[in-house]
């Protein structure tokens, strides 16, 4: 088991949060964690770069949307970037694909 | 200083310089002074134990004039019976075997009947020729010591109880989830008439809760509806929405057993029910059996809502999955999409319905890859025509197989028409 | 079951000697009888074992509920003797033990030809007439006794416990593990010996047997030696010129005299 981790920079579209490590029923808290210190103005896009993350399960899932939710709370919109291929088929079986913008890599996902 | 058979000497010659030797004379007088007002008491006795020579800290203790103990009274006579059982048991041969004793916890009795806990240390000094000539003790002061073992003693046996409540606790939570976690999945399946029907839960941690779910129940006189999901996440919360969407669905279907319905009533309750920073939703396949009496085929009607894809089994081994892309998480959107599929059992078909915990399993040496749906499909397929119970129990067994890489609930539901309809009710119960 | 390993049964002296059977009392263990092996090996097979809860036993198998009788321990000396198939072995038994080997001769008629029972005593409570020397308060001040050297004790005894377990020739093997029992295991056993009552029991001997007594002994005092003498038909009742509760030890010379004595004659 991996532990998390999180850094966060800006883009020109907005923040930019990069994953790594296991997005968990251990670890998925530290996710809803991050969010409320997001500086998310309206209109922007929060990026969230899953380039390094290891593993996802359900919880994981749970977190994104939150994510998701807390983005449109805030009235901006979310993209997930680098989805690994595992997590991606898992995102497709449950229809998230329809739900959240995907994205290569955080410089397609924060092109304005 | 007070070390087991070495009598201070006042004629060795002394380390150190003349005026550390007159120091030293200056406090300690003589050897026999030191001797007899030593910190500990000393105490020699012949091979019987009776008492050859006591020096005086230790009559103090006891309370006894010199002559009313050496000569007339044994080293066991100064115990408490306790004591005396013990010096015979333990301490005696271990002298004889050993030739000395160390840090022995007893008690000498004291004058009106009180007592002292002390430590006694022995050396039995031998004659030239090796045979044992006296045994020589001391015996230092334990009364505080001693308060403090029993405190130890006293928070040890606290610590034994606390942890021995620990376990019960343990235990009556473990029975209450499982008592909780049969109240969210039906005791057995009402029997479908021409259909054999076969479920197996199999949680990953008994003692946390799963949030796999399934039901069967019937909706007029034909037909009957059935669901399976996952909801996100374990534990209380997961268990509570389990909850709601069993009753939910129960009810929808009652009012509308059309799949699709069913779904978008349960999606209108759990994210009305969740929204904010903690989202709750679930995968959801919902259907409705309609057996014809005539053929004995079963027309099958179901919606998916984010669920992995139920898998249809046929008599002659084909095995294909019944797809429903596009159908979304439960709970999620407020006006999501379902997608429909139908199909039809005859007889020796199996319609299998499972949770992505069985092929989400992590397999190989390193568990790193996944079971798959593949992997399912081949499984299922090598057992073509077998009734529902067979398959599930097959299944049952390749979770076991899985093991360690079985690390989520899998719930399991297989509907199947049986290849002769047997006479009057014919439907199995689950296993 | 490996009864051999269970008990840690060592087996020494003439193989084609009747058997003796040589059982530790509580307390202490098969090194008991150090002094005793050498003067028995020449003419006899000597065998030696541990009570499970005590010595090098395997503690594993200890069952408090099995233990808490003297039936128990009589069922490990049976399985001992079946273990190695001995008939007509002589059992000395020390302190309690005598009295398990009453219980075993009963159970095992064919196998327990002759007793010599070392410092026994039937019951260790006074009763009406019988005077057994002790009180059931007595009784509690020792099982205090045994909780209150558990943290002193295990200790002082550790060096000896843990010296080298896998290499014996590297310690002094025979004594390393003496008199140091797992408190709990000690605790049962010390209630089982001190608690129990036997005195019905010496009328079921219909074996030779030997009672050895000290000639001062707290734990079993003359009287109770009478006792016992009186309740076995024909026994025959030596009086050890010794102090003490453990002749093997303190009077060697003179309780091998008495074994071995009693042994030529009872062939």
């Amino acid at each position: 088991m991996s532990p998390l981790n999180f850094i966060t920079r800006t883009a020109p579209t907005g923040p930019v949060l990069e994953i790594a490590g296991d997005l968990d029923y251990a670890h998925a808290p530290q996710l809803h964690a991050q969010l409320p210190g997001l500086d998310l103005r309206p209109g922007q896009r929060l990026v969230i770069d899953l380039a390094g993350m290891e593993f996802c399960d359900s919880t994981g899932i749970t977190a994104l949307l939150a994510a998701r939710n807390h983005a449109h709370a805030a009235r901006a919109d979310i993209a997930l970037a680098a989805v690994p291929a595992h997590t991606l088929r898992v995102l497709r079986v449950v229809g998230l694909d329809q739900v959240f913008a995907i994205h290569p890599d955080s410089g397609a996902a924060t092109r304005p | 200083m007070c070390r087991t058979g070495h009598r201070p000497d006042p004629h060795e010659p002394e380390r150190g310089d003349t005026s550390d030797t007159a120091f030293a004379a200056l406090l300690e007088d003589s050897a026999e002074e030191l001797y007899e007002s030593a910190p500990c008491g000393y105490l020699s006795t012949l091979m019987d134990g009776t008492v050859a020579k006591v020096n005086t800290t230790l009559l103090n203790w006891l309370g006894l004039e010199r002559t009313a103990v050496v000569g007339r009274k044994r080293f066991t006579d100064l115990l408490t019976v306790g004591g005396r059982l013990y010096h015979e048991t333990h301490l005696s041969p271990l002298l004889r075997m050993h030739g000395e004793i160390n840090g022995i916890a007893l008690e000498i009795r004291r004058p009106g009947g009180g007592r002292m806990p002390v430590l006694v240390s022995g050396a039995v000094k031998y004659g030239s020729t090796g045979e044992p000539l006296l045994t020589r003790l001391t015996v230092f002061d334990a009364r505080e010591r001693r308060a403090y073992e029993e405190e130890l003693l006293r928070s040890r046996k606290a610590a034994e109880e606390s942890a021995r409540q620990a376990r019960a606790d343990r235990a009556r939570l473990q029975d209450a989830l499982a008592v909780l976690q049969q109240s969210l999945l039906p005791a057995t399946l009402p029997p479908v008439p021409g259909v054999d029907t076969a479920a197996h839960y199999h949680t990953a941690s008994p003692d946390r809760l799963g949030g796999d779910f399934y039901d069967v129940f019937p909706l007029d006189g034909t037909r009957f509806a059935f669901f399976l999901g996952d909801v996100c996440g374990k534990g209380p919360q997961a268990a509570a929405l389990t909850s709601l969407t069993r009753y939910t669905l129960r009810a929808a279907a009652l009012h509308d057993p059309d799949p699709v319905s069913a779904l978008s009533t349960l999606n209108t309750v759990l994210h009305e029910r969740y929204t904010g920073g903690d989202p709750r939703y679930c995968t959801a396949i919902f259907g409705v059996l309609d057996p014809d009496p005539v053929t004995g085929r079963v027309a099958v009607r179901l919606a998916s809502g984010g669920h992995p894809p139920a898998l249809v089994v046929r008599a002659d081994g084909q095995a294909d999955f019944l797809a429903t892309p596009g159908g979304l998480l439960v709970g999620v959107l407020p006006d999501p999409h379902f997608t429909a599929a139908a199909t039809t059992l005859g007889p020796g078909d199996n319609l299998l319905l499972y949770t992505d915990g069985l092929t989400e399993a992590r397999t190989g040496e390193d568990r790193t890859a996944l079971y798959g749906d593949q992997a399912l499909r081949d499984f299922c397929a090598h057992r073509a025509g077998e009734p529902a119970p067979a398959l599930v129990l097959a299944l049952t067994g390749l979770l076991d197989e899985l093991g360690e890489g079985l690390d989520d609930d899998t719930a399991l539901l297989a509907f199947g028409v049986p290849t002769r309809p047997a006479p009057g009710p014919a439907t199995k119960n689950p296993s | 079951m490996d009864i051999r390993r269970r008990n840690n049964v060592t087996v020494t002296g003439n193989p084609q000697g009747r058997a003796v059977v040589l059982a530790h009392g509580f307390g202490c263990d098969q090194n008991m009888w150090r002094l005793t092996v050498p003067a028995l090996a020449e003419d006899h097979r000597v065998v030696l074992f541990d009570y499970v809860g005590s010595g090098a036993s395997d503690l594993s198998a200890f069952r408090e509920d099995r233990y808490a009788s003297l039936e128990g321990y009589a069922r490990d000396v049976v399985e001992v003797c079946e273990a190695l198939d001995l008939r007509d072995a002589v059992f000395v038994g020390h302190s309690v033990s005598a009295m398990v080997g009453v219980l075993a001769a009963a159970a095992a008629p064919e196998r327990i030809g002759a007793l010599v029972m070392v410092a026994p005593s039937p019951r260790y409570i006074d009763d009406e007439d019988y005077r057994g020397g002790f009180s059931a308060e007595d009784i509690d001040e020792l099982l205090d006794s045994l909780e209150s050297n558990y943290l002193g004790w295990s200790a002082a005894m550790a060096p000896m416990i843990m010296g080298n377990p896998e290499r014996p020739e590297l310690g002094d093997e025979l004594t390393r593990s003496f008199c140091a029992t797992d408190p709990d295991m000690a605790r049962v056993f010390a209630r089982t010996t001190f608690l129990s009552d036997s005195r019905d029991d010496l009328r079921t001997v219909a074996v030779p047997t030997l009672v050895l007594e000290c000639a001062q002994d707290l734990i079993a005092p003359r009287e109770v030696g009478a006792f016992v003498h009186r309740a076995i038909p024909g026994s025959e009742l030596v009086t050890l010129d010794a102090t003490g509760h453990c002749p093997q030890l303190s009077a060697p010379e003179a309780t091998n005299a008495a074994i071995t004595g009693f042994l030529a004659g009872s062939r």
